[in-house]
């Protein structure tokens, strides 16, 4: 959420609502990123082991995606609106892992959940925060359509750099000390 | 249980080869990619928006992670998926976004088969593992992952071990 790294509550389960995905879109997303014949072609489709025409996981994943980016700035809006500043949220690393579990087909709704299980200051950004986010998907059905593990970043409220680093940066400052230290660090 | 009349032509799970390197080709990341993928999905500021991209962490218009990963899987598409008799993924794991996609970049690189494996409850299935290197027109590596995809077998009664 676009809380401070300190606020961010873990297992707290944050709604980042629903989406309808229609025939139409899953063609489109399909014929741009993911022209296989059970994305693109309905008829076709009939032949796979789906039966029929299904979304792209990768598109199902990018609504997803977009469901939490939302949910971050409503977050934001929501603490500005109690008087607050907002957090900052950086770009993500990266995925653990992305399954699968069951195919969106048109006229089904997805729904999109978002927990932070694990949280952990950066070691190698000071000032971060790494959060280790799971998202799931679940269609109209109950059904859990993906499960995904993710990682991202939060920016400290609190972050100071500590004494001995700051020691450093203010000496090499001085000219001639700046020179010294560089060359005792090589 | 019949052929797949739609597939029948293609590469099965059997014609498959493990260490099997497939050459993805090559896009180039637009301007118009950039902020279409970004309005629908991933609409932040350094993904649509030219000046306020320049005064961000990025230094300048990027891509977005996932349409990385969705221009990544249309090569693989291209050049693989739309080939062989493929089922649909089961996802994917250690994915690195490992430096940004700036706009202008042409993105390559390279899809490695690395495991080949039975389904143990479908024996029409096979489990094809592929790992994704994708770099930049500097060679610069931007993104890696490891997929899943099912692939039909050409004869389901292959015994387990015979088809590996």
């Amino acid at each position: 959420m676009t809380r401070w790294f300190e606020d961010i509550v873990i297992d707290e389960l944050f709604d980042l609502g629903s989406h309808h995905f229609t025939e139409d879109e899953i063609i489109r997303f399909g014929r741009l990123y993911d022209p296989q014949y059970f994305h693109i072609d309905p008829e076709a489709a009939r032949h796979s082991h789906f039966g029929g025409l299904v979304a792209s996981g990768w598109h199902t994943v990018s609504i997803g995606h977009r469901h939490m980016v939302d949910a971050l700035d409503a977050e934001g809006e929501r603490l500005r609106g109690l008087g607050e500043e907002p957090g900052v949220s950086g770009p993500s690393p990266g995925v653990n892992r992305m399954d699968f579990k069951a195919p969106v087909r048109p006229g089904d709704t997805v729904h999109y959940t978002l927990k932070v299980t694990a949280k952990r200051q950066s070691a190698s950004i000071p000032g971060w925060g790494l959060l280790f986010n799971t998202i799931e998907a679940t269609n109209q059905h109950g059904e859990l359509v993906y499960h995904a593990e993710l990682v991202g970043f939060s920016k400290l409220r609190d972050y100071r750099m500590p004494l001995r680093v700051r020691l450093v940066m203010a000496l090499t400052r001085i000219p001639v000390l700046g020179k010294l230290l560089a060359s005792a660090n090589r | 249980m019949t052929a797949n009349p739609i597939t029948a032509s293609r590469r099965h799970y059997e014609d498959l080869v493990l260490g099997e390197v497939i050459d993805l080709g090559q896009t180039l990341v637009t301007r118009n990619i950039i902020i279409g993928f970004a309005q629908e999905f991933d609409p932040l500021p350094f993904h649509l928006d030219e000046t306020a991209a320049k005064a961000s962490l990025l230094g300048g218009l990027a891509s977005s992670g996932w349409q990385t990963a969705a221009l990544t899987l249309r090569l693989l598409g291209d050049s693989f998926l739309t080939r062989i008799a493929s089922m649909g993924g089961l996802g994917f794991s250690d994915l690195k976004w490992k430096k940004p996609v700036m706009v202008g970049d042409t993105i390559s690189g390279t899809a490695t088969l690395s495991a080949l494996r039975r389904s143990r409850h479908h024996p029409e299935r096979g489990i094809v593992t592929i790992d994704l290197d994708i770099r930049n027109q500097r060679g610069e590596p931007v993104m890696t992952m490891r997929l899943a995809n099912l692939v039909e077998l050409r004869d389901p009664g292959l015994p387990l071990e015979a088809a590996q």
